[in-house]
């Protein structure tokens, strides 16, 4: 009895091993056929809707990008100065609270129907107002038209950020008349999101074929398309997992793989591209500042000790290809970011001596982590482990405290940690997102710094927030960072790489901090 | 001159190996610090070099040497599990024991408690305690043996049931031997065989649970070098196969080994169910 139990066992297992195989790589790769290029994207998919004014998901931007477009965007990987899209030419008032647009002519939707002042504003109060996940990204912004071919976004306070938000593709414009049709609204009201995961609103180069948050979209090219026809007829973008991206990328199963880790690129046949650009990710240490959360962690001298006794090359060893040192919370990509030489160096002696000084002897510190949390492919847990070992030479003793995401994520956003270990990638490429690392504002309150505790500090990025023009802004955050990283809580450590395994026949692939990738700028050789 | 020779059951290869493969890790075990090549903690090999000279089993994703990662670990893993074993033992086997020799309301409270443990699959009630005691070794070891004891609960009780009413255990009550005497002196030597055969056999599986704790981030906290953990760790960099393939192995060479001896065990302690094994294979 007992052995034909275990061998209906060991078949049902394998049975379901079968199944799952099937579903997991077995749909067909789509094929050029008759002449049509088809591109085939694997990534990981984090994906839930198609409807531009609820997209914030990295999946959700690639789709976005390619079936709509925006008033402004970025010129491939740059995001330090936006420029014209849908838009011909924008202007910011001196104050920085009004910004003026004007409209280009000519723009069409995938049904033919021109692109009007009526649908910017349209779509742009939508998505503020319909109170979905990007709303925030126009929080207290008016948005009129004055004429046909002019938009004017009016904030309370001075927003330069503002020209920098506009790239994003959650705040691609839809076909207004369409989409009420079928029951958008620019309330919460608004029941348009069923019919946008299934067409295109959009006046992008692509329309949507066939969209499953859980496996697979297909785009194909918009025969209306009023700009440059792009190089692919379709693309189709493949929810899969990083082990199985390498495989198919190696077989020629698909062309671009977006997700693999930087030991995973390691050693990829020359037939193959491979970029390695660092990613927008600044991953950091935090010393928690609250007396009631820690007795070790807010003395001034100890936070110098662990910034002087961290190996940064140690842990873009571990990052691997493409990963850099962040200089400052704010990404190398960015606006305002410091440059690569003000980056912390480590100083084992240095750190010895502040360790001395702060008063407390061989101190041990709670780290707490995301166990399974990867930020472009890398694990938190190595990185904890070398950090652990780096301090150790320096006198202090690490207790590491991995935990699953979500219960790390309560402690973390409550203050509770006595020291953590995360990431924070930008919403918009503009250096004011960063403004949340300062006191009494959402990071800065998770490391138990509460307004008034760094009044300094506080003034400059008062200073920042208001400053406009590239210069003045770009000296003001960089005086911030100078000054978090004197004597803020904050440790930045590293950005790690963004990976991308490209088919030798793909050309003019750019990483985008935003979009990850722009399938209309691909080009095919 | 007589050559000193094993029983019969201890002379099959089966038990050859188990036996050999259990002393190899007993002595791994204790001599680790000295064997090792390697301080287990050091991360200042290259990383993810596959097994060669200086590192036979390659490094892991952090320049540490998986050789001496995987002999420390048997001085976490190892202990740990054979006193659990024991724990498990002691705990269920006392109880089983009340419930069997007194019956009545002893018997039905601890073998419903028994049954209530065993209503759950073991893996998730494990999972379930070590969750709420939160991740370390100690509590994956707890929650462990929470859920092993009552196997040996239930043979213990049905053994001393089988017991208590025989001859010889009844004239020493006639002639006022207490409880716990008749328990120690009459009951005990006569159910420690077949508890000590499923304490042999359960090794194996307590090993494999435990592991299976720290594989989920609910046991060993790192850098600690525990197998499940370092399976764990593997599996994130799948191409570098040794990394998991070292640790896996070292789980499964002692599950079996363990196997193997609970098996020759069972059949030097109650030769009868041996030959009658071995007559059905025939």
């Amino acid at each position: 009895m007992a052995t034909r139990s275990q061998t209906a066992a060991v078949l049902l297992a394998g049975a379901l091993a079968l199944a799952a195989c099937g579903s997991g790589g077995g749909s067909p790769a789509p094929a050029a056929q008759g002449g049509a290029k088809t591109l085939v994207i694997d990534t990981s998919f984090d994906l839930k809707t198609a409807d531009p004014g609820r997209t914030y998901e990295p999946t959700g931007l690639i789709v976005g990008k390619a079936v709509y477009e925006t008033l402004l965007t970025f010129e491939g990987g740059d995001v330090t100065k936006p420029v014209p899209a849908l838009a011909e030419s924008y202007e910011l008032s001196e104050d920085g609270k009004v910004l003026t647009l004007k409209l280009k002519s000519g723009a069409t939707f995938a049904d033919g129907a021109p692109l009007t002042a009526d649908d910017v504003v349209f779509s742009l109060t939508r998505v503020r107002d319909m109170k979905g996940t990007p709303s925030f990204l126009l929080d207290g912004v008016e948005v009129a038209k004055t004429d046909d071919t002019t938009i004017t976004l009016t904030s309370k306070s001075p927003n330069p950020a503002l020209p920098f938000i506009l790239p994003n593709p959650a705040l691609g414009v839809i076909n207004s008349k369409l989409a009420q049709q079928h029951g958008a609204t620019t309330n919460p009201q608004d029941k348009a999101e069923q019919w946008l995961n299934g067409s295109s609103a959009g006046s992008g180069p692509y329309t949507i074929e066939s969209f499953n948050v859980s496996s697979q979209v297909t785009l194909k090219a918009n025969p209306k398309y009023y700009g440059t026809k792009p190089a692919y007829d379709k693309v189709v973008i493949r929810n899969v997992e990083a082990a199985t991206q390498k495989l198919n990328v190696q077989r020629g199963d698909s062309q671009v793989a977006l997700n693999l880790s930087g030991d995973q690129v390691n050693g990829m046949p020359a037939t193959l591209q491979v970029k390695k650009v660092p990613s927008a990710n600044v991953i950091f240490l935090l010393a928690n500042q609250d007396s009631g959360v820690s007795k070790t962690t807010p003395n001034a001298k100890f936070v110098e000790a662990v910034r002087k006794g961290v190996d940064y090359a140690g842990l873009l060893e571990l990052a691997g290809a493409g990963s850099t040192q962040a200089p400052g919370v704010i990404p190398s990509q960015l606006l305002g970011a410091l440059p690569a030489d003000q980056a912390a160096k480590r100083d084992v002696e240095g750190a010895k001596a502040a360790l001395a000084a702060s008063g407390v002897s061989s101190p041990t510190v709670k780290l707490e982590y995301p166990s399974e949390l990867t930020v472009n492919g890398l694990s938190f847990q190595p990185l904890a482990e070398r950090i652990q070992a780096n301090l150790k030479e320096v006198g202090i003793t690490v207790d590491l405290q991995p935990a699953p995401v979500t219960t790390a994520l309560d402690n973390y956003r409550n203050g509770k940690e006595e020291m953590g270990l995360w990431y924070w990638g930008p919403d918009y490429p503009d250096p004011s997102d960063y403004l949340a690392f300062l006191p009494g504002k959402t990071v800065g309150l998770r490391a138990g710094w509460k307004a008034g505790a760094a009044k300094e500090i506080e003034a400059a990025g008062d200073k920042a927030a208001t400053a406009i023009g590239d210069d003045a802004r770009r000296q003001a955050y960089a005086d911030v960072q100078t000054k978090l990283n004197a004597s803020g809580p904050f440790i930045p450590l590293i950005q790690p790489g963004q990976n991308i395994v490209t088919a030798a026949s793909v050309t003019g692939l750019e990483y985008h901090p935003v979009w990850t990738v722009d399938v209309a700028d691909l080009g095919a050789k | 001159m007589r050559r000193l020779r094993l029983p019969e059951a201890w002379r099959q290869p089966l038990a050859v190996v188990g036996g050999v493969i259990a002393l190899v890790w007993l002595v791994v075990a204790v001599a680790a610090p000295l064997l090792a090549p390697h301080d287990p903690l050091a991360q200042d090999l290259p990383r993810l070099a596959p097994p060669g000279p200086g590192h036979w089993f390659g490094t892991d994703q952090l320049g540490r040497d998986i050789l001496s990662r995987v002999m420390h670990g048997a001085r976490v893993s190892i202990p740990l599990t054979l006193a659990l074993v024991a724990l498990s033992v002691l705990i269920g086997g006392l109880l089983g024991a009340c419930a069997g020799y007194f019956g009545r309301w002893v018997d039905e409270t601890i073998m419903r408690v028994a049954d209530l443990v065993f209503a759950f699959p073991t893996v998730i009630l494990a999972m379930v305690v070590a969750a709420a005691l939160g991740a370390s070794l100690t509590n994956a070891v707890l929650a462990v043996l929470v859920v092993a004891w009552p196997a040996y609960a239930r043979v213990t009780r049905g053994l001393v049931l089988g017991v208590r009413e025989r001859e010889f255990v009844l004239s020493g009550r006639l002639l006022g031997f207490s409880a716990w005497r008749s328990l120690r002196v009459d009951v005990l030597p006569n159910v420690t065989g077949p508890v000590l055969v499923l304490a042999t056999l359960d090794i194996g599986t307590a090993l494999l649970l435990l592991s299976g704790l720290s594989f989920l981030g609910l046991g060993a906290k790192p850098p600690s070098p525990e197998w499940g953990a370092m399976v764990a760790s593997g599996v994130e960099v799948f191409d570098s196969w040794w990394v998991a393939t070292f640790p896996g192995l070292a789980i499964l060479t002692v599950v079996l080994a363990f196997n193997f001896l609970g098996d020759t065990l069972r059949d030097a302690l109650d030769p009868r169910t041996a030959r009658a094994i071995k007559e059905r294979a025939l």
